[in-house]
């Protein structure tokens, strides 16, 4: 059980900034996800935290004393890599068994351990093989295991999902959710799955080119994304980004007129999830313009409508049927959210 | 039509220069090992004596000693060589001028020839003037006036020691190709599981190099088996015949005592040696390749 605090950390490699003087606590026994775009420093935050990359300068704190220069294996931390790290001259079941070995475990509570976590993640029969002779998702399964054997003070993972098919992924995130409520071990999670983000975290991290944009539970970040990058990178599909000016309180684009609560400005950024967008009927809705697709999900339609430059798609009902060019309209529900941002800097207006 | 054949018309040069350079003489020696040729006596071969040469081959001292100094010789270099050289490369694996400097410089030793080195440590050993044998008696009380190469097992152990110089540098640039190609997190991963530097090393990087410690444990072989630059400007076999391996020794029948036929003998089964050698080789590369791929 233990808190990790990231005090002012930086990393650079030579001169390029990986992670810019950012600062976080993850508190005791926390779900924390970092959440980004690739190359954004998710990794690098991660390896710091574990003691695998030296920290250029800042110190990081774990159960409240600095252990900027304490090697790994003194951190009590166990992490799953990005691209496993298994022991390819290891069967599973020793890969497995390794860290407990190491740290001293008896033979008959290895063979236990190892046996109860293989099952978990549903390796049991496959453990006399060896890494080379698995396929990616089973080897992430496999690193898994190796990480949660043990029961640490702190879990690290990197992307551990992220090669496991869509049913497997689904069963293994409840498992997760599950562990972590079962042992409520502190744990940083790196995804760039934005439905995993959601649906594990505490609270999330959204990283941007080395610097947290904003970090929030799960539901702020959803319902108040502090900028136009994490409001669009948020929510599945992504929130609808229009783009025009204010004039006289109305919002208006091609095709668009939507009374809002701000002075006259141009370069504005009017954004509307798809969920809070009906299709409507008459010609006099606020969003107008031609029916550019429909795409069935199963328990919805997504319908995109097109009109100039303007882009806008809506979660319908599963039944609606229309003609592609058809004019098409959209009504704000009752109580919908608008966020709007400025176009140059990204910032939230309102 | 023309055009189809012309490849193979144009191969026939390089066909017949291999046929004639090295097949044919491989062929010739191969017959001439079955028969009696005395080069004092006579400009052609002798008589077909069957196995005759090799028979006497296998009750004759002076074949047996040399088998035995080249089994010593192969078995202490081999094994110094592969050891300091995965040791080195782990040493300079990280990066950093001064690990680049060093990289740099390991290359002289291999550049060097092996006959000149063989001159150089015996200048160098010498016990009247030699840089060597001078320090070592400087800092060495009890070493001042060894007669280094007069001693058999002295003389056996530069020999080595020359060997290994030349040979570390090569096999640890091979070592430090191999550590390259381990994933990093294997070792990461360790460190945090909480093994010790010498654990990451035996139970992780090591098993991971299997495969190229053993390439090099068999180039090292072959090399060692052929070699003959240094005893002959080093040692000349001696003391006696302390230092006499299986090359020089075949060298001296063949040229010293102009026994051909003998020598031939003598040189197929050095190469049967090294073929069986060859062979075991690639069957454990093909068991470890089925180990690692899949
Ligand atoms: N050893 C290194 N040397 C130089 N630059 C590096 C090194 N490691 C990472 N970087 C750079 O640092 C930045 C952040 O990398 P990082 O691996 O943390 O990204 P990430 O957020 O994990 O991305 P992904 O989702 O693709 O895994 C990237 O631009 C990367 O190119
Ligand atoms: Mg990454």
């Amino acid at each position: 059980m233990a808190e990790v605090r990231l005090v002012d950390i930086e990393k650079k490699y030579g001169s390029f900034l990986a992670v810019s003087k950012q600062s976080l606590t993850i508190h005791d026994g926390e779900f924390l996800v970092l959440l980004g775009p690739s190359g954004c420093g998710k990794t690098t935050t991660m390896r710091m935290i574990a003691g695998l990359e030296d920290i250029t300068s800042g110190d990081i704190m774990i159960k409240g004393e600095r252990i900027n220069d304490k090697p790994p294996k003194d951190r009590d931390i166990a992490m799953v890599f990005q691209n496993y790290g298994l022991y390819p001259h290891m069967t599973v079941r020793q890969n497995i068994e390794y860290p407990l070995k190491l740290r001293g475990v008896k033979r008959g509570e290895r063979k236990t351990r190892v046996q109860e976590t293989a099952d978990k993640v549903e390796l049991g029969a496959l453990l006399d093989r060896r890494p080379s002779e698995l396929s990616g998702g089973q080897r992430q399964r496999v690193a898994l295991a190796r990480a949660i054997v043990r029961t640490p003070s702190i879990f690290l993972m990197d992307e551990p999902l992220s090669n496991l098919d869509a049913k497997l992924r689904v069963t293994m995130r409840a498992e997760l959710k599950h562990l972590h409520h079962e042992l409520g071990v502190t744990t940083v999670y790196v995804t760039h799955d934005q439905m995993e983000a959601m649906t594990l975290a505490s609270r999330v991290a959204v990283m941007r080119e080395g610097k947290i944009v904003q970090l929030d539970t799960p539901k702020k970040i959803y319902a108040e994304p502090a900028d136009l990058f994490v409001a669009g990178f948020i929510g599945s599909p992504s929130m609808n980004l229009i783009d025009g000016s204010v004039k006289g309180g109305v919002f208006r684009a091609d095709g668009v007129e939507i009374p809002v609560p701000l002075e006259d400005r141009s370069g504005v950024v009017l954004g509307i999830r798809p969920e809070e967008l009906d299709i409507s009927q008459g010609p006099n809705a606020p969003i107008n313009g031609k029916l550019y697709a429909l795409e069935l999900t199963g328990e919805s339609t997504l319908v995109t409508l097109r009109n100039g430059p303007t882009s806008v798609c809506a979660r319908g009902h599963a039944d609606f049927e229309a003609d592609i060019n058809s004019p098409c309209h959209l009504t704000p529900k009752d109580g919908a959210r608008f966020h709007l941002f400025d176009r140059a800097s990204g910032e939230r207006l309102g | 039509m023309q055009d189809r054949l012309l490849p193979y018309w144009l191969l026939i040069p390089a066909f017949i220069i291999v046929l004639a350079t090295t097949i044919y003489p491989l062929a010739y020696s191969f017959i001439t090992s079955f028969r009696e040729w005395d080069l004092t006596k006579s400009r052609r071969p002798g008589d077909f004596v069957g196995f005759d040469n090799y028979i006497y081959a296998a009750s004759e001292s002076a074949f047996l000693n040399s088998l035995w100094v080249t089994f010593i010789f192969v078995i202490t270099s081999v094994i110094l060589t592969v050891i300091l050289a995965m040791a080195l490369a782990l040493l300079l694996r990280r990066k950093g001028p001064m690990h680049t400097f060093t990289r740099i410089i390991l290359i002289l030793p291999f550049a060097m020839s092996p006959a000149l080195i063989g001159v150089s440590y015996r200048f160098m050993f010498n016990p009247e003037f030699g840089v060597l044998a001078q320090g070592l008696g400087a800092v060495f009380p009890a070493l001042q006036g060894v007669p280094w190469l007069a001693d058999p097992d002295l003389a056996m152990a530069i020999l080595v020691l020359t060997d290994v110089w030349h040979w570390t540098p090569y096999m640890t640039f091979m070592c430090l190709g191999g550590l390259a190609s381990i994933p990093r997190e294997t070792e990461e991963a360790a460190r945090i599981d909480g093994a010790s530097n010498l654990r990451i090393v035996f139970g992780i990087i090591l098993p991971q190099m299997r495969g190229v410690i053993l390439v090099m444990a068999v180039l090292k072989t072959i090399f060692a088996l052929k070699m003959f630059d240094q005893v002959v400007t080093l040692t000349g076999g001696g003391p006696g015949t302390s230092t006499e391996t299986l090359a020089y020794f075949i060298f001296n029948v063949g040229f010293r005592w102009f026994d051909m036929g003998y020598a031939s003998a003598l040189a197929w089964i050095l190469t049967a040696i090294m073929m069986f050698i060859s062979i075991w080789y690639v069957r454990m590369l093909l068991s470890e390749r089925k180990m690692t791929t899949a």
